[in-house]
């Protein structure tokens, strides 16, 4: 956990000064909105990653049966959801400035706010159940059983439509940036540090749930 | 286990033929909201090929849900104890999934010959149509059934199915409504392939996921 922390803070560092400094290459629309690759494409590997855990977590519970991975998974679903909800604002401002709307009728848009509803039903399941050792179990059995849905709904049925998104339906994504090594020298760490950002809140969440 | 699967699958279809007020209570809901749609659509009529494709998906989906609820609660609790003790969950599950999927495409076949009866017959690739309903109506009973075993374990659990159930089942329900405007003019293999694989791959991941996590919600 120290090591995650140290590393954190040097490559959130890193990514808030090199992604503001370096150059990055003039695309036609993008232009310097390209910049929004470092803040948003990160949420939501942190979100993907954290709800990993949590299904994972949620799995352990329901076969094994320790308190400590249900709360566990409760946890990352937590702050997995709220880089969710980070990553459809900051793509939101994204589409303000390239597509002139907030928000367009895009499958990937739809697909990670359905995502989002589908972790909110999660949440109110695991509220609206009363008996402690019941609840653990259903809220966990829906978790694992709504993250195989989440994985279609993401990344499978967005790339059988066409998209304006970047990477979707022809448009350039990632090969174009493998392209560029100047994006790349940013991208990776930026999510490298995300992810350990979302890993120490949710420790630290975790330690708060512990002491209640 | 074959034996034990079959015999709960009779002992519901018997009960459903007995008293049949589900299946006609399903039944009437399905009229009335296709009435309320067919009303609403006056005078003009509904000609568009997206939108009839659409609200008859939905019209399903809401159908589905309120009948596949109650694959669980009409089972007293007397009953599901008793179940505890002599079958397995897996057999428990994959008699309620194949009650499921028979009494869905019941209704969603039915809902189709209303449907096309009131709003105008606008599908031309019949036979491929009534495939996708069968598929579809499989392919809501694998996800539902999951769902309203867990809202059976919540105490108000009528709220807690649609509100579980909607987001899980909307990739399903995206990909049939994509299906079926393709291919309702002119059915063509080529163009829906990656789409029935995509189908019928999720309908694995469904029944594994169903199967597996079955086991641990019945112990409780």
């Amino acid at each position: 956990m120290k090591y995650i922390k140290i590393g954190c803070v040097f490559l959130l560092t890193y990514t808030f000064t090199a992604g503001y400094l370096f150059d990055v290459p003039a695309l036609p629309i993008l232009n310097e909105t390209v910049r929004a690759l470092y803040l948003h494409v990160p949420m939501w590997f942190t979100m993907i990653f954290l709800l990993l855990l949590s299904s994972y977590h949620s799995y352990m519970f329901v076969s094994k049966g320790e308190e400590l991975h249900e709360s566990k998974s409760y946890n990352y679903a937590h702050v997995g959801v709220y880089f969710g909800i980070l990553g459809l604002l900051t793509g939101m401002f994204w589409a303000k400035y390239t597509w002139g709307t907030y928000w367009t009728n895009d499958p990937k848009l739809n697909g990670s706010a359905i995502g989002l509803l589908i972790y909110f039903g999660y949440f109110i399941l695991r509220s609206s159940i009363e008996d402690e050792s019941k609840k653990g179990k259903i809220s966990s059995v829906y978790n694992v059983f709504a993250f195989s849905m989440l994985i279609p709904l993401i990344f499978i049925l967005p790339r059988l439509t066409d998209s304006l998104h970047p990477g979707n339906g022809g448009n350039p994504g990632f090969n174009v940036y493998d392209m560029n090594s100047q994006l790349r020298l940013v991208f990776y760490p930026a999510v490298t540090g995300f992810i350990f950002l979302g890993l120490w809140i949710s420790d630290l969440r975790l330690k708060v749930l512990k002491l209640k | 286990m074959i034996n034990k699967i079959f015999s709960i699958l009779q002992k519901d279809l018997k009960i459903e033929f007995s008293k049949g007020h589900l299946f006609f209570s399903v039944i009437l809901y399905v009229v009335s909201s296709i009435y309320i749609v067919y009303l609403s659509f006056q005078p003009s009529g509904l000609f568009n090929l997206e939108v009839w494709v659409s609200i008859l998906w939905i019209l399903i989906l809401f159908a589905s849900i309120s009948s596949v609820s109650k694959s669980f609660f009409q089972e007293s609790q007397k009953r599901n104890l008793y179940y505890y003790f002599i079958v397995s969950p897996d057999e428990l599950i994959i008699s309620k999934l194949v009650y499921n999927f028979l009494f869905l495409s019941g209704i969603v076949l039915l809902t189709f010959i209303i449907f096309s009866f009131l709003l105008g017959d606008i599908i031309i690739s019949k036979n491929f149509f009534v495939v996708l309903l069968i598929l579809g109506s499989f392919s809501i009973s694998n996800c539902l059934t999951l769902i309203s075993a867990i809202s059976y374990q919540v105490e108000n659990n009528s709220l807690i199915i649609s509100v579980l159930g909607f987001p899980v089942i909307l990739p399903i329900l995206l990909l049939l409504i994509r299906i079926s405007k393709i291919s309702s003019i002119d059915f063509s293999w080529n163009l829906i392939r990656e789409d029935i694989y995509l189908l019928i791959l999720l309908n694995i991941i469904l029944l594994t996921l169903t199967k597996l996590l079955f086991n641990y919600l019945w112990r409780n």
